[in-house]
């Protein structure tokens, strides 16, 4: 039973295990920093921030986990801000706001739905496919609304701002919906099939798993997500942006891998890009309180990201080299 | 459940290969049919036909005497038809149990997977095999964790959880161990007494006889023999595989091994150990032609990569008397070896670039900074003109030539260095008859200036005609050396399937 609970074991059988280390290390730093962050206040505060973010992650790391990529989420989440801020207004009624919500989740899963059908069923590349498709998004974004502007109420946003039931900030109970919904997904059929295209897809194949339509839906899943977060986002904002999704793409990406899910696909879950986008965030937050020249952040928080991509690997380094 | 199966006239072409021309199986409740042929003559494409992997280019298939078509591996699946692939269907990340009920996972009420019931529905089926693993099997480890018998008894178990009425062994016991596969004929005897039906796809000999009632011999994709077991002999079947007449003719001299005594050893392999070898030794004399023989993925690959320091191997091997321990394929290029690879699209050639550039790649260094490529392209033009090799310019790309000249630059490429010793896996795979010939004579051309050359070929009348001697592989071991006399093909086949009778040493 000992040998079952090493290093490797629990590296492979827990992808989660190093993102957790990584989180509580960074909220370590970020407490030093900021005594007060398990106020409620300042807590929320944090978690409406991260939340769009975290979401577009759960997203990409089911594409990564069927052994895709998906560059094109930040576009997804532009469109939706630019639909919402224009066509709600900031004068807008609450059914209006509604009725858009809903229309925004149907763009989202129809974008994802065009990744899907070039990657899927035309076997294109979907790096190049989605990178091609960001374009098309952003574009339809840029069209919709070329300058920021726009808005939704103010009592609407403020709903998502504030709203903190029981004293719990509300990002908690939505991260705690998607560990749920993704604790029953990976024990459904769905889930092994998705594990099992992105682990070895000619396997997969001669096993008759429907190989096509798992990686068609693992786009729709990102581009529902990404409408989420766009949804969240213009809720935080208030306002809409074109290029507001711009960074969420390969910020997506880097919180999916630090969270452990690997570019090969068919390793590791939802709960490791969760804590791989609170990490991420938390590292933003450090740089903005430590007092790092603005010059220097961006430099800093690339430095920070590498080291923790590079740490897996480099502790496996260390150990192949002792053995 | 089905009572028979039948294959008749089988045409199954990939892209401008034809790997089967004219394919015939029959398979009925009961018994268990033998489907044998040398390297390349269309077993696994006929398995694969069978259940639904590749779609037929003609003939057809009969279930119980009525046509069906099999377009997918679910199609084959529904019939009852469960197959035990030679590369494994696991998938590797996933846990045992998560792989013997991909798609067929006992479900509870919430439409989740009965976390309990799989386990315990694994633990039967590991049962089956019980005592003969090596390591505590549990159904959570994670498939990739597991050595290759394991993971060949884990395939084994998911097509057995089917509960077929037809099952195909692809090479199923290629990495399995004597008591394992005892009790996979056991298990076999008991699907048999239950009326299932079996085909039994193996190169060992041992076995054939042991587990099958019928046979059905396949050369050059045609079915050329079927019968029963009980009156053939290990002989006539080696016969049927054999293609009677050779179109080979070589250039090689008569020599014998006493020629070589007196010349330097190049080459000393002694005690080689990796995954796939097993205490490989031998020795290689300056200017002769070792062929290494054997069916595929016996070792072979891995030895030549060995040598060439591109793979970890436990042993010592010795150039010229000096330990190389090489690390890197790099160092081994430094010290005069040459290795053609075996999969000439993916490890030869860059397809999209030059010829130029495909043959001054391990020679680039020669040319100085800024490189010479004025003089870089006469030297290329001087290997390309020696070599025969048609092209429209160096300029034009590697996919722009036919597969016999693609080898050509492949084998420039190492020409350009001079090297003492070439390492060549499989040089003639996918090239055309008259290459073959200009081949023969390089190699043999290249020996009389004392050079020498290990090979490794899937094709016997290449090993007779071009070797000295002949090692031949078989589980990682080399089982038999033959040269002189003995070299020829019946030996050859016999070794190559792990007969030890009926070889002259």
């Amino acid at each position: 039973m000992k040998k079952r609970w090493n290093w490797d074991f629990l590296m492979s059988r827990y992808p989660a295990f190093f993102p957790l280390l990584l989180l509580a290390v960074v909220i370590v730093l970020n407490l030093v920093l900021q005594p007060n962050m398990f106020d409620l206040e300042t807590l929320n505060g944090n978690m409406r921030v991260f939340l769009p973010l975290i979401l577009v992650s759960v997203g990409q790391a089911v594409v990564l986990l069927g052994g895709g990529i998906d560059i094109s989420v930040g576009g997804i989440v532009s469109i939706v801000n630019t639909i919402l801020a224009t066509r709600v207004g900031l004068e807008g009624s609450p059914e209006l706001m509604w009725r858009y919500v809903i229309i925004s989740i149907v763009v989202g899963l129809l974008a994802g739905a065009i990744n899907g059908f070039f990657i899927a069923f035309l076997r294109l590349q979907p790096i190049i496919t989605t990178y091609a498709t960001s374009f098309l998004y952003f574009g339809l974004a840029l069209f919709i609304l070329p300058n920021p502007g726009g808005g939704i109420p103010a009592d609407i946003a403020s709903l998502y701002r504030t709203s903190a039931p029981l004293g719990i900030p509300l990002a908690f109970y939505v991260i705690a919906l998607l560990l749920l919904i993704w604790i029953f997904v990976s024990s459904t059929r769905y889930g092994k099939y998705l594990f099992a295209v992105g682990g070895k897809p000619e396997a997969a194949y001669e096993t008759a798993v429907p190989v096509t339509w798992m990686q068609f839906s693992t786009y729709v899943v990102a581009g529902f997500m990404s409408a989420l977060a766009g949804i969240a986002l213009t809720m935080l904002s208030g306002s809409g942006n074109a290029e507001i999704g711009e960074s969420m793409t390969l910020n997506s990406i880097t919180a999916a891998v630090i969270g452990g899910n690997a570019f090969s696909g068919g390793l590791g879950g939802v709960a490791g890009p969760i804590m791989g986008a609170l990490t991420l965030s938390f590292i933003q937050n450090i740089i903005s309180f430590a007092d790092i020249d603005t010059w220097w952040e961006t430099l800093v928080k690339a430095s920070i990201i590498v080291a923790a991509l590079a740490a897996p690997g480099t502790i496996d380094l260390f150990r192949r080299r002792r053995s | 459940m089905a009572e028979s199966l039948s294959a008749v006239n089988i045409v199954k072409r990939y892209g401008g290969v034809v790997a089967l021309s004219d394919g015939n199986l029959d398979v009925k409740t009961g018994e268990v049919v033998a489907l044998i042929g040398a390297n390349g003559s269309g077993k696994s494409t006929m398995s694969k036909v069978i259940n639904g992997v590749v779609v037929l280019d003609g003939g057809q298939l009969l279930l119980d005497q009525s046509p069906v078509h099999l377009s997918s591996p679910l199609a084959a699946k529904k019939l009852g038809i469960a197959t035990v692939f030679q590369e494994l269907s696991l998938i590797p990340q996933m846990t045992v149990s998560e792989n013997i009920w991909l798609t067929r996972e006992p479900m509870t009420n919430w439409g989740t997977v009965s976390a309990k019931q799989v386990r315990e529905k694994t633990k039967e089926l590991l049962s089956l095999f019980e005592g003969t693993f090596k390591t505590a099997l549990k159904p959570d480890d994670v498939v990739a964790s597991l050595p290759p018998d394991e993971k060949q008894i884990i395939e084994i178990l998911k097509a057995m959880s089917l509960d077929p009425w037809l099952m195909i062994l692809d090479e199923a016991t290629a990495s399995l161990d004597s008591r394992q596969v005892q009790r996979l004929f056991e298990l076999v005897q008991n699907w048999k007494d239950q009326g299932k039906a079996v085909i039994f796809v193996s190169h060992r000999m041992e076995e054939i006889f042991r587990i099958a009632d019928r046979y059905s011999v396949l050369r050059n994709g045609k079915t050329v023999g079927e019968g029963k077991m009980s009156d053939v002999t290990e002989k006539k079947l080696v016969e049927l595989m054999i293609e009677k007449e050779s179109i080979f003719e070589y250039a090689r001299m008569e020599l014998t091994a006493a020629d070589f005594v007196d010349k330097p050893v190049c080459l000393e392999v002694k005690n080689i150990q990796t995954s796939t070898l097993d205490d490989v030794s031998f020795k290689v004399h300056e200017g002769e032609i070792v062929g290494i023989g054997g069916l595929r993925g016996q070792g072979q690959r891995d030895l030549l990569l060995s040598i060439f320091g591109d793979s970890r191997y436990q042993g010592s091997v010795r150039l010229y008397g000096e330990e190389t321990n090489f690390r890197h394929p790099r160092k081994a290029m430094k010290k005069g070896i040459a290795l053609v690879p075996g999969d000439r699209a993916r490890e030869g050639l860059l397809y999209i670039r030059s010829i130029l550039e495909n043959l001054q790649l391990p020679s680039w260094s020669r040319y100085g900074f800024p490189l010479k490529v004025g003089r870089a392209k006469r030297d290329a033009k001087t290997v390309g003109q020696s070599l025969n090799l048609v092209m429209a310019g160096l300029k034009e790309p590697v996919s722009s030539l036919s597969g016999g000249n693609a080898q050509k630059v492949v084998i420039g490429k190492w020409l350009m260095r001079k090297p003492t010793l070439f390492l060549l896996d499989d040089p003639t795979k996918g090239v055309d008859v008259g290459t073959k010939a200009e081949f023969y004579a390089l190699l043999t051309q290249l020996c009389e200036e004392g050079r020498t050359i290990l090979f490794y070929s899937s094709d016997e009348e290449e090993l007779i005609g071009l070797s000295d001697r002949v090692l031949v592989m078989f589980d990682g071991q080399i089982r038999t050396e033959l040269r002189g006399e003995a070299l020829n093909k019946e030996n050859l086949i016999a070794a190559s399937l792990g007969a030890t009778n009926g070889v002259a040493q």
